[in-house]
């Protein structure tokens, strides 16, 4: 066997094992679901992969790069499962009446570039785990009813671009490093949020 | 003192002078009946007693039957007594006081004996016969009655109060029947009752506290009813109760503490019922017990500790409860305890090493807990021990080895917890094993030879741990062996050709593991087994022809390998076969025509291999067919007209080959049909207005063929669609107003054909549409205003038209876009400042059209845009100051 096919069986072995990694935790996740309206019909579980799933979008490799569940009527909660998603580029959540804890296993999504996840009933602090998605540009939690503080690491998320906690019962006091720097005030509002930080003065969960 | 009836008769016709002496005289008459045995007079009773017997007997169904009751006749040998009828038997006195008529198939009612008739009878036991109808009120009249079974009849109706007369009962027995409504509060007034059993029929309401009057019940079994309520306190009462089975109710509320004063209770069952709160800790009085089943309640709180008293105890059944906490320690001193089931409930700590004392114990279950800890290596102890089930736990820690002494063991559930190390080889010596489970734990090691011994083992259960090495081969021993999973783990090396040898197997599961080399053709040999799973392996070499051997083989799962050669044409003997998988392998040469032979099948997945040829026509036999994919492959050639047979297809994708055949004439209606991908082909042709006639229709994909013709506008009334792709083809004319009704539409992709004429409005009704591209058509005219409601739209790609006017405002509704190229058209006008709302996008393309005025400065803000082309147009002004236009090109602007 030449060192090319060997390279390519490595390749194709690993992505087949993604894909039914993917497809199981796909289905994990719609088994915590409520869907009323049966968005999710089309996940059939025996299908060897999930990229002919209504709502589920797949790269040339059949790796899951996008989940469009936005205004589906969707309750229920979320669970560990979804940080297997390794490819995932797009959660599209919002609108939905969601609930529960944001699973601190979303930090594993490093392909992740927009979450999206807008008024839902998620509950619970922002994971300090988000702070591992390198890729995130857009990140949208507003309109939820999070508690605890804004964490610290998420100034290290050099390409997030547009982040949104309004609406929520944040505490403590807003980031003011890296990305912070230039996000309106709009998108802190409606929390219990104390203003700037101002470094070195008070603790940045001062209030929570 | 008794009267009796016919000399009422009498009296009754006398005149009203003579009464009085005649009560003197009849009073006499009667103390010189009693004191003598004056025949005549006698046979009077005999008359009376036989005639209410014979009249009974004729109301009977099948009283003609012959041998049935033939001794109950008036002859010479009978004479008038009835005393030597079968069934019958008489006091000394020649009176009726006992009948026994059991299990004698009589068929009929009671409604004509006469109970009045037998003063006498002590005795009356119809058990199992087919006596029906009402249990009639009069029953109340023979007061000397002692026993009384009428159970396994059908008796209906509800119970007669009059029963309460029956003061003199021990023994009754009315279980086995129809009887409903309450059991009356009368039956409290039983006072010398012994034996009470009411079991097995309908009766409901409440169990009356004044059944807590029979003190000197023994047996009390209302089992199988529809009784509610709570259970009174007042049945603490019965002192001399030894048995008490109210089971299988609808009883509510909790256990009242009182029974704890039953000092002689040797049995208790609650079992089936609505019990809430805690188990009273007063249970643990109950020094005489030895089975207790409070299984399938709503039992709360935590065991109480005070059970660890019950030194009789060999039954102790609290299974299907909710009961929390942890289990006492006490449990330990049960040494007489031989089945103890805790299973189905939410107890949680650890296993006390106190149960190693229990030295008679057989069964021990439990499974579906949140045990943590390890398992007691003490456990080792437990030699009577056959069933021992700690599944679905948190049991972690590894698998002590002492459980190899346990050599009466038959089944050893441990699967679903966290045990990990190795599964060590003492496990073998349990000789006596049918059912060894330890899936789904952490396990990891090797998979010992030594289980090899289990010569019984029926079942073996290994999945879902982290087991590695190879099989080995000694599992071929076990020729009992039906079900063998050994799934998802890391199991490397071949298949051991031994496996052959198991000749009862049904399932076999090694799927999800690290098996290479080729499948041995000794599999072909096991003639029991109905599934093979080799799924996601390393499995090379050629599929054996044995296979086609497996006559009883329902699901064959091979997909996920790297199988080459052909698929073997004796795949066509199996007849019961209804799955089979052999997508992402490397099979080439072409589809065995004899694939046509297998009726039962459902689902043909062949994808993703080298496969060429045609598809054989004989796939059209397969009229139960509801998936087949044979795409990713090499295969050439038209579509076969017999595929306009395959009715109930449900699933089909025949994308990504080289078949080409005249789209219209090929296919034709599937009314289950949900998707159906033939992307990435040759097919020709127009499209058929006949895929509107499939009204389950979700995905339609007909992308990079040679269509031609127009869209039909049928294709609007399959009202599910979800998917519509009929890019890069050669159709023409103008996208129809109908597509406007998919209320599911979430992509429609008609990209690369040559497209006409304006878009409607109409299109702007798919609310649900994520995904739109109508690039490199002829469409001209204005972009709808109404696409600005498509606002779950992320990608919109309308490039490479003939759009003219402006870009409308309304397309700043469409918030989710990531995505949004309008490149190559003829737009006019200045770029709209209320595209920097769309906060969401990524790539914005406006290159190549007549857009005028200042480029707006909002484009700063537009803070996610990673790419922006807006070259090849007439703007002016300066370029605004963000890093997505510093990063840009000089030609994108």
């Amino acid at each position: 066997m030449s060192r090319v096919s060997i390279i390519f069986c490595l390749i194709l072995v690993h992505f087949l094992n993604n894909c039914l990694f993917s497809g199981n935790a796909l289905h994990a996740l719609r088994s915590r679901f409520k869907d009323p309206t049966n968005v999710l019909q089309s996940w059939d579980p025996t299908l060897v992969n999930p990229c002919t799933w209504f709502h589920v979008t797949c790269d040339s490799n059949n790796h899951v790069i996008r989940l469009d569940l936005g205004n589906s009527n969707i309750s229920g909660t979320l669970g560990p499962e979804l940080g297997q998603l390794q490819h995932l580029q797009y959660l599209e959540l919002y609108m939905n009446d969601i609930s529960g804890k944001i699973p601190k296993e979303l930090g594993n999504l490093k392909s992740l570039v927009s979450m999206d996840m807008y008024q839902n009933k998620l509950e619970g602090e922002i994971p300090k785990s988000f702070a591992n998605l390198k890729s995130l540009k857009f990140l949208r939690l507003n309109n939820n009813k999070l508690t605890g503080s804004i964490p610290r690491e998420l100034t290290t998320l050099s390409d997030l671009k547009v982040f949104d906690v309004s609406n929520n019962g944040l505490c403590g006091t807003i980031p003011v490093d890296g990305p912070f720097r230039s996000f309106p005030m709009e998108s802190f509002e409606n929390n219990k949020l104390n203003g700037p930080e101002l470094q070195g003065l008070v603790p940045y969960d001062f209030g929570c | 003192m008794i009267i009796e009836p016919r000399l009422i008769f009498h009296y009754a016709m006398m005149s009203p002078n003579l009464k009085n002496n005649l009560v003197i005289f009849s009073l006499i008459f009667f103390i010189l009946f009693c004191a003598s045995n004056f025949p005549p007079v006698v046979s009077f009773y005999y008359m009376e007693e036989a005639h209410a017997l014979l009249k009974w007997k004729t109301s009977l169904q099948n009283h003609n039957n012959g041998s049935l009751l033939s001794s109950w006749t008036l002859n010479n040998v009978t004479k008038t007594s009835p005393c030597a009828w079968v069934g019958i038997h008489c006091n000394r006195g020649g009176r009726v006081n006992s009948i026994n008529l059991t299990s004698i198939g009589l068929k009929g009612m009671l409604h004509d004996f006469s109970f009045s008739s037998f003063p006498h009878m002590a005795y009356l036991d119809l058990w199992r016969n087919q006596l029906y109808g009402n249990i009639p009120p009069q029953i109340g009249n023979i007061s000397r009655l002692k026993y009384l079974d009428l159970s396994y009849n059908s008796f209906s109706g509800t119970i007669p109060p009059q029963i309460g007369h029956l003061s003199y009962l021990k023994t009754l027995h009315l279980f086995e029947n129809k009887l409903n409504g309450s059991i009356p509060y009368e039956v409290g007034r039983l006072c010398s009752l012994n034996y009470l059993a009411l079991y097995s029929n309908y009766l409901e309401d409440l169990i009356p506290p004044s059944l807590g009057n029979l003190s000197n019940l023994a047996t009390f079994y209302l089992y199988d009813n529809s009784l509610s309520g709570s259970i009174p306190g007042e049945i603490g009462n019965l002192r001399s109760l030894s048995d008490l089975e109210l089971s299988n109710n609808k009883l509510s509320g909790s256990i009242p503490p009182s029974l704890g004063n039953l000092s002689n209770l040797a049995t208790l069952y609650l079992y089936e019922n609505s019990l809430s709160g805690s188990i009273p800790c007063e249970i643990g009085n109950l020094r005489s017990l030895s089975n207790l089943a409070l299984n399938n309640n709503k039992l709360s709180g935590s065991i109480p500790p005070s059970l660890g008293n019950l030194s009789n105890l060999a039954t102790l059944y609290l299974y299907n409860n909710s009961l929390s906490g942890s289990i006492p320690g006490e449990i330990g001193n049960l040494s007489s305890l031989s089945n103890l089931a805790l299973n189905n409930n939410k107890l949680s700590g650890s296993i006390p090493p106190s149960l190693d004392n229990l030295s008679n114990l057989a069964t021990l279950y439990l499974y579906n807990n949140s045990l943590s800890g390890s398992i007691p290596s003490e456990f080792g102890n437990l030699r009577s021990l056959s069933k021992l089930s700690l599944g679905y736990n948190k049991l972690s820690g590894s698998i002590p080895p002492s459980l190899g002494n346990l050599s009466n063991l038959a089944t050893l559930y441990l699967y679903e917890n966290s045990l990990s190390g190795s599964i060590l080889g003492e496990i073998g010596n349990l000789r006596s094993l049918s059912d060894l489970e330890l899936s789904n734990n952490k396990l990891s090691g090797s998979i010992p030879p030594s289980l090899g011994n289990l010569s019984n083992l029926a079942t073996l259960y290994l999945h879902e741990n982290s087991l590695f090495g190879s099989i080995p081969c000694e599992i071929g021993n076990l020729r009992s062996l039906s079900d063998l999973e050994l799934s998802n783990n890391k199991l490397s090396g071949s298949i051991p050709p031994s496996l052959g040898n198991l000749s009862n197997l049904a399932t076999l599961y090694l799927y999800d593991n690290s098996l290479s080399g080729s499948i041995p053709s000794e599999i072909g040999n096991l003639r029991s087994l109905s599934n093979l799973a080799l799924y996601n392996n390393k499995l090379s070499g050629s599929i054996p022809p044995s296979l086609g051997n497996l006559s009883n083989l329902a699901a064959l799962y091979l997909y996920e390998n790297s199988l080459s050669g052909s698929i073997p044409s004796e795949f066509g003997n199996l007849r019961s076969l209804s799955t089979l998988t052999l997508g992402y392998n490397k099979l080439s040469g072409i589809i065995p025509h004899s694939l046509g032979n297998l009726t039962k099948l459902a689902t043909l997945y062949i994808h993703n291999n080298l496969l060429s040829g045609s598809i054989p026509s004989e796939i059209g036999n397969l009229r139960s067919l509801f998936n087949l994919e044979l795409n990713n492959n090499t295969l050439r050639g038209s579509i076969p007209l017999s595929f306009r047979n395959l009715t109930s297809l449900i699933r089909l994708r025949l994308d990504r080959n080289y078949l080409s055949s005249n789209i219209s004439e090929s296919f034709y209606i599937y009314p289950n049909l949900t998707f159906i991908d033939l992307s990435h082909n040759n097919f020709y042709g127009e499209i058929s207005s006949d895929w509107g006639r499939c009204p389950k229709l979700g995905t339609l994909d007909f992308s990079v063929n040679n269509i031609t013709g127009n869209i039909p506008p049928e294709i609007g009334h399959s009202s599910q669609l979800g998917v519509l792709d009929l890019s890069s083809n050669h159709i023409v004319g103008e996208i129809p107003t109908e597509l406007g009704k998919f209320n599911f539409l979430i992509k429609l992709i008609l990209a690369q054909n040559q497209l006409s004429g304006q878009l409607s409005p109409k299109l702007g009704s798919l609310a649900q549409l994520e995904h739109l591209d109508l690039s490199s058509n002829r469409l001209n005219n204005s972009i709808p205003k109404s696409f600005g409601n498509l606002v779950k739209l992320h990608y919109l790609n309308l490039s490479n038209n003939q759009f003219c006017r402006g870009i409308p405002i309304k397309l700043e509704e469409l918030i989710h876009l990531s995505e949004l190229d309008l490149s190559y058209n003829f737009l006019r006008e200045a770029i709209p400042s209320q595209i920097c709302i769309l906060q969401s996008l990524e790539n914005l393309n406006l290159s190549h059209n007549s857009l005028s005025g200042l480029i707006p400065s909002c484009f700063e803000k537009m803070r996610g845009l990673l790419r922006i082309d807006i070259s090849y147009n007439e703007l002016q002004g300066p370029i605004p100051n963000s890093t997505t236009f510093r990063d840009a090109p000089i030609e994108a602007l």
